[in-house]
This record gives structure tokens, C-alpha cells and sequence, in this order.
């Protein structure tokens, strides 16, 4: 069922991409609702959960989005799910502040990871700037509370409804 | 105790993914870019709810914009109401529809006088994370389309296709710092390699680099910058941008920023070279 969940809000995440690519191109990069996917399942379901969506989401988004090298999104993504599950059974991250921090943080991660990934393996990337970044990460944050909450929500209702 | 087992199965499948990525990595950037069966898959199954989403959403768009223009012609007075709105509807259907035509014009021009068999085809999704700029079109290989073939507008070269469905085909334009197109100087034929976005990805910068032209060489701003076909992925004499700038201070090698000719960021519909050879000269014209 968790599965099944995860891959509908993984296909969610892609047709919300291309949509926003399609309304306003310039500021599609703002978002990234494959990390917010991978932050939600790495926050509720641990370090499992956060790794297998954290690599299901990077290679959708490496194949339809990213470079001619995939794998860098699966690779960034995989490590930032299993650093935000393992973060979710240290530490309660329960409520909008610390899933702001969480969403906020993962988003740096994910950045700096396949930056130093490419650089690594010598792909020329483009890199973003210290403010864009900033901005991605606000984004992600404010979009991942809001988004988090609103599910969150909906399963108190259908919970109440049984 | 069982959850301590767990965790530790966790982490060693969290090692075992962290090393298959690393080796799937090493081996595309070791054999160059490609494309595995995995990627085919995945493409292919993945880009028809793309195409729907695109598709909506340029149907949305125009639902829209009637919407807007209802809403302005309401405004006007009651008298010519009806009249003025029904003027006004079918001039802006008009002048959309010879917008579009004048689009397709300038492509169907560009198919007619291209010496090679291409495809016309629909952008349904554009570049989704900052690091890499590339766009997806509505055609694969069902329509002949083939992994590097490049891709063309009216105004000049895109890029080129590295993935490929059926029905859908991911193209990485000239602006991605990983795409290099082999070039020259069309006034004095000296030959150089364009290359990706300077700056950074958030920048708003479209500038390309002009790479490997010797210091000597005689380059000026304004100069027209063609495809040299040493490549073989893009034929020869395509329009490609024109000189910027060109550092006084070089060394051995020439600084020299181009700026492309083709309109990356109100790119809706592009042409693909179907054919397998490049072996034509461009004429003057097609520039």
C-alpha cells in the first residue's frame, strides 16, 4: 500500500514539474517536488523509506529532467532520503518548524551532493549561486510544510471517517 | 535487538545503492553519453503523462487568456458591447493565429530548405532542475527521430536528442555546460568548439563560450558563428549565435562569448534531423 502511495505521489511530482516548466520555465529550478516526495517519505517511514523513494525519485527526475549522465539525482537523492530518515528516528521532527528545517536542510544537501558529485566525476554542470540556492531552499521549505500539513490533514479526516 | 538488525540491513543496502550508483556513473561517463535499456524503459512509460500534461496545459492556457478577454470586453460600453467584443475576440484569434502561422512558417522554410529529412515537434516540457538545461519534445523514435540528432529552430541550432521513447525525446540544449558543438567563424572559417551556459545556473545568462580558438586567430564582435559539422552530430553551416564579446588579454587561447541565435526561452517548437549522414553543404540561404 506504502508502495503504491509512494509511486502516486512520485507520478504527482512529475506531472507537477513538467506543468510548472510549461507555465513558467525561468523559475521551474525554485521547486523540486521529487525532494519534497523523498523528504515526506524519509520523515514518516525512516531511513528505508527515505532511501528507496530518495533513488526512485532521483532516477525519474535524472531520466526526465537531468543530464545525459544518469544517476547523480538517484545517487543525491538515495543519500538525502537516508539522511532524512535516519534524522526522523534520532530527532522528533514532528510539527511545521522542524519539517521547515528538515525540507530546508535537505534541499542544501541535495545541491551541494550532486554538485560535488559532478565535479567529481568531471561533468560540467551548471552550478547555482549562494542566493539561488537560498531561494530553493525557502521554497522547498515553505511549499514541504504546506504540503506536508495538508496531507497530514487528510489522513486525520479518513482516520476520523473509519 | 530485531530493530538493531533492521537498520543494519538498512545501511547495507543504503552502501549496496550508493555503489551500484557509482558503477551505473563510471560506466556512462567511461563509454560517454548513452542511453541503457533501463533509461528506454523508464523514458518511454514515463513521457505520455508528460505529453497529456503539456498538452493540458497549453489548453489551459487558452481557456485562460478567453477567459481575460471576456473580462476586459465586459468593461466597455454597453452600446458596443456585443459588437466590440466580437471584434475584438476575432482580431486577437487572428493575430494568435498568424503568430502561429508565421512560427510554422518560418519552420516549414527552414524543413524546405534543409538538404535532410526532419520532423517538426512540440516542446511539452522544459527544464525542471537548475543544473541541467534540457527540454522534451513530443517526437521519438516512432517518427524516425535517433539518439544525437540535433535539433533545430527557425532562428538557429537548440541542441541535440539524448534520450529517446517512442513518442517522446529528451534534448539537451546548447545552453547545458555539458553540450559542445563544433564551430566556426563563418567570415574567416576559424574553427572553435561552443559550448554550455557561462555563469551560474539561476543567472538569467544565456551567453555560450566560444572554446579552442587560438590566440591569434582573428575574431570580432559581431562576427557569425556557424556549425563546422566536425562534430558529426550537427551538420554543417547552421546558424549557431554571433560574437559578444572577445577578451583583449587572451594567452593561447582566445575568450570569446557568443550569443546563440535561437530563443531558448520561447522555444515551442523545433525541427529534428532524421537523417543518418550530414553530408550536404548548407547553402547561404538556410542561414
Amino acid at each position: 500500500m506504502r508502495a503504491l502511495v509512494a509511486a502516486g505521489a512520485l507520478l504527482g511530482a512529475l506531472l507537477w514539474q513538467t506543468a510548472v516548466s510549461r507555465i513558467s520555465p525561468g523559475y521551474a529550478w525554485l521547486l523540486d517536488p521529487f525532494l519534497l516526495v523523498v523528504v515526506y517519505f524519509g520523515l514518516t517511514g525512516g531511513e528505508l523509506q527515505g532511501t528507496l523513494v530518495g533513488a526512485a525519485a532521483g532516477w525519474i527526475q535524472d531520466i526526465q529532467f537531468g543530464g545525459p549522465i544518469v544517476g547523480f539525482g538517484g545517487l543525491t537523492k538515495l543519500l538525502v532520503g537516508f539522511a532524512v530518515g535516519l534524522a526522523s528516528e534520532r530527532f522528533v521532527l514532528v510539527g511545521s518548524a522542524p519539517r521547515l528545517i528538515a525540507v530546508f536542510g535537505a534541499t542544501l544537501l541535495d545541491a551541494l551532493l550532486l554538485e560535488r558529485l559532478a565535479a567529481l566525476f568531471q561533468v560540467p554542470i551548471a552550478e547555482l549561486s549562494f542566493a539561488g540556492l537560498v531561494a530553493r531552499a525557502n521554497a522547498n521549505a515553505i511549499a514541504g510544510v504546506l504540503l506536508f500539513e495538508g496531507v497530514e490533514r487528510r489522513r486525520r479526516i479518513l482516520a476520523r471517517r473509519r | 535487538m530485531i530493530a538493531a538488525g533492521s537498520a543494519r540491513r538498512t545501511r547495507l543496502l543504503v552502501v549496496a545503492l550508493v555503489l551500484g550508483h557509482l558503477v551505473a556513473i563510471t560506466r556512462q561517463v567511461d563509454a560517454g553519453a548513452g542511453q541503457t535499456l533501463f533509461d528506454r524503459i523508464v523514458f518511454s512509460v514515463l513521457s505520455p503523462p508528460q505529453r497529456a500534461v503539456g498538452g493540458a496545459m497549453q489548453g489551459a492556457g487558452g481557456l485562460w487568456s478567453g477567459y481575460l478577454d471576456l473580462r476586459g470586453a465586459r468593461a466597455e460600453k454597453e452600446r458596443l458591447e456585443d459588437e466590440l467584443e466580437a471584434a475584438r475576440r476575432e482580431l486577437q484569434q487572428l493575430r494568435a493565429r498568424a503568430r502561429e502561422t508565421d512560427k510554422l512558417r518560418e519552420l516549414l522554410g527552414l524543413k524546405r530548405i534543409l538538404p535532410y529529412e526532419s520532423v517538426t515537434a512540440e516542446v511539452v516540457a522544459r527544464e525542471g532542475v537548475p543544473w541541467f538545461r534540457t527540454i522534451t519534445v513530443d517526437k521519438g523514435s516512432a517518427s524516425g527521430v535517433r539518439l544525437n540528432a540535433a535539433v533545430l529552430s527557425s532562428s538557429g541550432v537548440v541542441g541535440r536528442v539524448v534520450s529517446l521513447g517512442p513518442l517522446a525525446a529528451r534534448v539537451q540544449l546548447l545552453l547545458d555546460r555539458d553540450c559542445g558543438v563544433g564551430v566556426m567563424i563563418e567570415s574567416t572559417g576559424v574553427a572553435g568548439v561552443v559550448s554550455g551556459q557561462v555563469g551560474v545556473a539561476d543567472s538569467g545568462t544565456s551567453d555560450l563560450v566560444m572554446n579552442y580558438v587560438p590566440g591569434y586567430a582573428e575574431v570580432a564582435v559581431g562576427d557569425v558563428v556557424v556549425t563546422s559539422g566536425l562534430d558529426r552530430i550537427f551538420p554543417k553551416g547552421l546558424m549557431v549565435g554571433r560574437v559578444r564579446a572577445v577578451a583583449p588579454d587572451a594567452g593561447l587561447f582566445r575568450d570569446i562569448r557568443v550569443t546563440p541565435s535561437a530563443r531558448f526561452d520561447r522555444l515551442e517548437r523545433v525541427l529534428i534531423v532524421t537523417d543518418e549522414k550530414h553530408e550536404p553543404e548548407l547553402t547561404e540561404s538556410v542561414r
